[in-house]
């Protein structure tokens, strides 16, 4: 039943399967083609803190895979061995053997040993303060989207992480409302954002690519809705990046235009900042929106028609959204999305 | 069976005649003390609750079943999984468990009923008012939506407007609140009211793992009702324990939730583990291996589940050390829990495994429980955790062990006692049924969600996108659940078909080895004609079939019965105050009147069951199997319920020290000098408290008269300090809301005034009976428990005056 | 998890109701007793008040006032609750969980890093 539902699965996945990188588990899983490496797999690491994870994912697997195969194939061979037969005689009443017990709790506690040794290795390497040199990025969890705000370079983005590949990376984790949990999978464990606390999670991304990551801890109505995205850049396209993100936007023309005028005399200007147009804090900067790939926290593809949606009936759009339905016309509200969306 | 005993003949009419042992009817079973019906309210609400938690589940398998499901809203998903999880912890597990330590507990040590019979009924019916207080809140349209951890500051009030979350903070507070006074009961019931010959290594494993569990209770739901506690101020009152920019740390709530939280696992599946270990040697028909390694075992478990809660907290940024600290006690856990399995394993080895329904569920909780248990030792290791925890694969691990751990060795147990509880067999043709249906659905539900987990699916989300991988093995996850559902229905075609069928089942049908099978099925109310006599472990086969060398042993007159075969007058009082709780958490939603309603009922109700049976002779003499008289068991056990509680508000106190961001500071206002008068008159009141014991306890009952007097009087005047005190301090700007110290001094100090008040009034009272005469030497015990409570509110004062006053 | 100490196994039942012998709820102590204990813990009080104001003893103010609450805590359990004379089963009950609860107090006081016991 299993292995037919496995096939299901496997056809309706995306991307085209990988071999696993923890053999053990996916033995332990089923056998089959799943794939290993979704968008948001915990089993491919792509820094050298998801790395380090899986140098211990794979020592606790086999262990664990071992110890689960032993049990159970005893537990099989003695339901079988043992089964009750017409006529058996009253079994011998044993009541317990102290040799046996005190293997048994012995060998347990070395196998632990086993595990436990590299955990604390692990544990102390992946939580050291970060060198000097590393790019520090300053990550806001707010209900529910991501602000990020590169103090060196002096930008700010939402839902979008650009960072360069193999230069280490510090987050600072901060919150100004509830308990959010950052969490790129590929990249490496999660590490919950506390208002009130600073935590950090230091990595080193060493494959360029487009990571999803999600909040991972509950946060209200659309916690569902809270995704990010990690794009690791080769270091000349992450220059690139910061060069377009640090410039002002250029006047915009024809129906850009109007929709700027749309937003500077509406109340978006209060929450929003466009630089040089506006400069709200409570929603996301808006200075190079149209150069982000998804709206409203990774929920749908930038484009006019959905921005436009989003201006007339945000909560419609994601349940519980805080940003208000400012009162305006189809035109009007098109017009700022084009607007918006040509903010490269 | 042997014949009846003489001293039962005897007993019946003379003890037992002015209550009717078998009264029927609604009345009968709202009044109730029996231990056996209570288990049988427990068992048939806890089964209700276990539905609708059921239901709740079966929705959101629904939305998760395709991506972008529009089965329900993200609002009432919210909810779902928020009641969902409260639901089946508190409302169905461990009533549940309830149900069968009811039951079973007094048969199995071969008493007739709890220690505190009516404090058992005040339980159920607190547990009930509880369970439909929260569930009330879906008729109301606000059911609570912020997991049932509920972290702060999510649950403040600033997030979590209305409501919903009010509901679920009194709610868990009544449940709490019930759960405590059970334990107390449980534990002085099995330490004291054990037959002769009965020894702590004697009493079979089920009654060992729910006294461990009971020491669990008492323990560990303190802290989160401190925890509670703070919530319910800030949220009400506008205290700032949580609050972020007046200092507060929402660390904090996680940790006293977690203290609680993680002892909570173990409350939900020791019982489970208990019941197994009585099923398997019934059907291997071996003894126990090793039972007291088994037994050790679970009180190691016990114990070192109070050293590791943080591992719930790998996320949130604790530091290495924390972390690794707590994930090598983690992983210490493993060791008592295979030694465990690997028990079980030799219990079966060799023995002659009949294959019953009971043993079906047993064995197949130690499979699913190891694979649980497995998947707990990834999660030890905070790496891995931190790529695990709050996804799938925790969802998967956690219902391995409370689906296949709790809940196979619930329904192993249900098999079991079933002809014991009813006189009656579950057919095990749907037995099987039951159990192969419930074994792979539940396989299908959960075994692919570690795969989920494990390619990044986050807990809690109501939606997901496609493209993520994760399509297949959700849909696949949903059918195994309306599978579990299924299975479930079957059970309930088998109890009701049981139900209608004739009595059969005889006093042993399983040839079991425990006491409760030397009895009739259904026992009779008074449980056992005679006290049975002990010998040993597994006492009831040793008279079958003797020891190992096959000698038996030689019969002994019937134990001689303290308590004759007294049963315990039906008692309304305890439905009322049950009433009376109800009627002020629905009040404080509501209108202030009602809540004072409530507490006024609540008040006179206990009044009314603290006198009911005085100068009852068949309530004087409680001294039970260990020497001791039960309410002074009882009470001592409460005093270490009461240091945790205690405990866990000082410690937050320490914890924010220095930490306001506004004045007045501690040192600002506290009044050493005036304190120090306070304190030494705390003091005395303790000495005049001994003197009146004294003095009862000699028949002295004038000067009984005037201590008790002097220790109310001098309590009044600690009392009468602490509201000057209080007053200045408000005087002076320090209000529950000012700062981090206001919050945390009031609520401390507070809660210690609350203390001595109870105090005065229960000296008082004593009192005012002594002044009526009627008060004297018998009641000695009565001026000694009050004296203890008394003399640890005082301690309690040492330690406050020491920490908050004193210490710079 | 405190776990009363199993009874000595008895080979055979015996009644042991009554066995230990607690029945006496004033314990062994005297009036005279109570009032000593209750003048000693007048006088640490006194010393606890007194210690505050004496320079010289501010180093080692903390440990002492500690010691000094620990010594009244203990005559009030040992004499005043009479725990000193009665069932063991209740000392394991007792201070098993006064264990657990001060273990889990100096934990949750120190556990997150800046909040070191009496760091202010």
């Amino acid at each position: 039943m299993e292995k037919a539902a496995a096939i299901v699965s496997c056809v309706t996945r995306p991307a085209p399967g990988r071999p696993p990188v923890s053999v053990p588990l996916a033995v332990a899983m089923l056998a089959g083609g799943c794939a290993w490496d979704g968008p948001m797999s915990t089993l491919t690491g792509r820094s050298d803190l998801a790395r380090s994870t899986l140098y211990l994912y794979g020592i606790v697997t086999w262990a664990t895979v071992i110890i689960g195969s032993v049990v159970i194939g005893l537990l099989a061979w003695i339901l079988f061995r043992y089964r009750d037969r017409p006529g058996a005689p009253l079994p011998r009443q044993i009541a317990g053997h102290s040799l046996l017990e005190i293997s048994w709790t012995i060998l347990p506690a070395l196998i632990l040993l086993v595990i436990a040794i590299p955990t604390m290795q692990v544990i102390f390497r992946t939580q050291a303060p970060p060198k000097p040199g590393a790019l520090e990025i300053q990550v806001l969890g707010k209900q529910w989207w991501w602000e990020f705000r590169y103090p060196s370079l002096e930008l700010v983005t939402a839902n979008e992480l650009h960072v360069p590949v193999g230069r280490t990376v510090s987050l600072r984790l901060e919150g100004p409302d509830v308990i959010h949990s950052f969490w790129v999978p590929q990249l490496g464990g999660k590490r919950d954002v506390v208002p009130g606390r600073v935590n950090r999670i230091t990595f080193t991304p060493d494959t360029p690519g487009d990571y999803p990551g999600q909040c991972a801890e509950y946060c209200g109505t659309s916690h569902a809705n809270m995704a990010m995205r990690v794009i690791v850049d080769r270091p000349a396209d992450f220059e690139k990046w910061v060069a377009t993100q640090k410039a002002t936007p250029g006047e915009p023309a024809g129906a850009a235009a109007e929709g700027k005028g749309v937003f500077t005399k509406s109340a978006c200007v209060g929450c929003h900042t466009i630089k040089g147009v506006s400069a709200g804090a409570l929603g996301p900067d808006l200075t190079h929106f149209g150069s982000r790939q998804t709206l409203a926290a990774g929920m749908f593809p930038n484009t006019v028609e959905n921005v436009t949606a989003w201006i007339r009936m945000p909560t419609v759009m994601k349940p519980g959204a805080k940003m208000p339905a400012v009162p305006m016309t189809e035109a009007e509200a098109k017009a700022l999305a084009t607007y918006l969306v040509s903010l490269k | 069976m042997a014949t009846r005993g003489a001293a039962f003949q005897h007993a019946v009419p003379t003890a037992a005649g002015a209550h009717a042992p078998a009264a029927t009817g609604v009345w009968s079973w709202i009044t109730t003390v029996d231990h056996k019906r209570i288990g049988i309210l427990y068992g048939i609400s806890a089964f209700v609750f276990f539905l609708i938690g059921g239901i709740e589940a079966l929705i959101i398998r629904l939305q998760l079943a395709t991506p972008g499901a529009h089965v329900v809203s993200a609002e009432t998903f919210n909810a779902l999984f928020t009641m969902h999880g409260t639901t089946m912890v508190f409302l169905a597990v461990m009533p549940f468990n309830a149900a069968f330590m009811n039951y079973m507990l007094p048969l199995m040590i071969g008493a007739r009923d709890v220690a505190f019979p009516r404090l058992n009924a005040l339980s159920f019916w607190i547990f009930l008012i509880g369970g439909l207080f929260v569930n009330a809140s879906f008729l109301v349209g606000t059911p609570p939506d912020g997991g049932w951890f509920g972290y702060t500051s999510l649950t403040l009030r600033q997030f979590s407007p209305g409501p919903a979350v009010d509901f679920w903070v009194i709610s868990l507070q009544v449940l709490g609140a019930s759960s405590v006074i059970a334990a107390v009961n449980f534990i002085v019931t099995i330490l004291n009211m054990r037959p002769p010959g009965m020894t702590l290594m004697r009493m079979p494993v089920f009654v060992w793992m729910s006294l461990v569990v009971q020491f669990l209770i008492v323990l560990a739901f303190p802290a989160v009702t401190v925890g509670l506690i703070f919530l319910t101020f800030d949220r009400f009152f506008g205290t700032r324990f949580y609050d972020v920019l007046a200092g507060g740390d929402l660390h904090l709530w996680q940790h006293l939730f977690w203290i609680f939280g993680h002892p909570e696992v173990y409350i939900l599946v020791l019982p489970a583990l208990g019941i197994v270990s009585e099923v398997l040697p019934v059907f291997a028909r071996k003894p126990l291996f090793g039972a007291p390694v088994v037994i050790y075992s679970g009180v190691l478990i016990g114990f070192f589940g109070f050293g590791v809660w943080s591992h719930h907290m790998f996320a949130v940024g604790m530091g290495p050390v924390a972390d690794a600290a707590f994930s090598v006690g983690t992983m210490l856990i493993a060791i008592p829990t295979g030694v465990k399995i690997f028990n079980w394993l030799a219990t079966l080895w060799g023995g002659t495994l009949r294959p019953t329904v009971a043993l079906h569920f047993a064995v197949g909780l130690i499979a699913l429980f190891t694979l649980g248990g497995l998947s707990g030792i990834m999660h030890a290791s905070p790496p891995i955790d931190l790529q695990q925890t709050d996804t799938y694969f925790v969802v998967a691990h956690f219902h391995y062990v409370l689906i296949g751990g709790a809940l196979f060795g619930l329904f192993s147990g249900a098999y079991y006692w079933w002809p014991k509880i009813t006189g009656r067999f579950l057919s095990e043709g749907l037995g099987r049924l039951h159990f192969w249906l419930l074994f792979v659905a539940f396989n299908l539900t959960f075994f692919p969600q570690h795969y989920l987990g494990a390619i990044g699916m986050p807990r809690r989300i109501y939606t997901y996108q496609t493209g993520m991988g994760w399509d297949g093995w959700n849909m696949v996850s949903t059918i195994g659940a309306f599978g579990i559902g299924l299975a479930v229905f079957v059970f309930l075609v088998n109890a009701a078909r049981s139900l209608r069928g004739p009595r059969t089942a005889p006093n042993d049908p399983w040839d079991a080895r425990t006491l409760e099978w030397r009895t009739s099925s259904p026992p009779p109310p008074y449980d056992f004609e005679t006290i049975p006599p002990v010998y040993g472990r597994d006492t009831f086969w040793r008279e079958k079939y003797g020891d190992r060398r096959g000698r038996k042993p030689v019969p002994l007159p019937p134990a001689p019965d303290p308590h004759g075969t007294h049963l315990p007058a039906p008692s309304t009082w305890p439905i009322v105050m049950g009433l009376g709780i109800g009627l002020g958490a629905v009040g404080a939603l509501t209108s202030l009147a009602l809540l004072i309603v409530g507490a006024l009922i609540l008040v006179l109700g206990a009044f009314s069951f603290a006198l009911e049976h005085h100068r009852n002779p068949m309530h004087e003499h409680q001294v039970g199997s260990i020497g001791l008289d039960h309410r002074k068991l009882g009470i001592w056990t409460f005093l270490a319920s009461e240091c945790m509680f205690f405990g866990s508000l000082i410690a937050t106190y320490m914890a924010y020290r220095g930490k306001s961001v506004v004045g007045p500071y501690p040192h600002e206002i506290l009044n050493l000098p005036l304190t120090t008068v306070s304190t030494f008159d705390l003091l005395m009141s303790s000495l005049l408290m001994v003197l009146a014991l004294d003095a009862i306890t000699r028949g002295d009952l004038a000067k009984t008269r005037l201590w008790l007097a002097g220790t109310a009087l001098f309590g009044l005047i600690f009392l009468g300090f602490q509201v000057y005190e209080f007053a200045s301090f408000v005087h002076e700007g320090l209000t529950l809301q000012q700062n981090l110290f206001g919050s945390t001094f009031f609520v401390l100090t507070g809660f210690h005034g609350g203390h001595v008040t109870i105090g005065v009034a229960w000296l008082l009272t004593l009192w005012i009976m002594a002044l009526r005469g009627r008060l004297d030497r018998r009641d000695a015990v009565k001026v000694e428990i009050a004296g203890l409570y008394w003399h640890f509110v005082d301690i309690v004062w040492i330690v406050i005056f020491t920490l908050i006053y004193l210490v710079p | 998890m405190s776990q009363p100490r199993p009874q000595a196994a008895h080979g055979r039942p015996t009644n042991q109701t009554g066995q230990t012998g607690h029945g006496d709820p004033a314990g062994h102590a005297s009036v005279t007793m109570y009032l000593q204990i209750a003048v000693i813990l007048g006088i640490i009080t006194a010393l606890e008040f007194g210690s505050i104001y004496i320079r010289q003893l501010t180093p080692i103010l903390v440990p002492l006032l500690l010691v000094m609450s620990a010594a009244k805590f203990s005559l009030v359990v040992l004499f005043f609750m009479h725990l000193r004379y009665d069932s063991r089963v209740l000392s394991v009950i007792f201070t098993g969980s006064l264990l657990i609860a001060t273990v889990v107090v100096l934990a949750l006081v120190t556990l997150p890093g800046d909040f070191l016991l009496f760091s202010r």
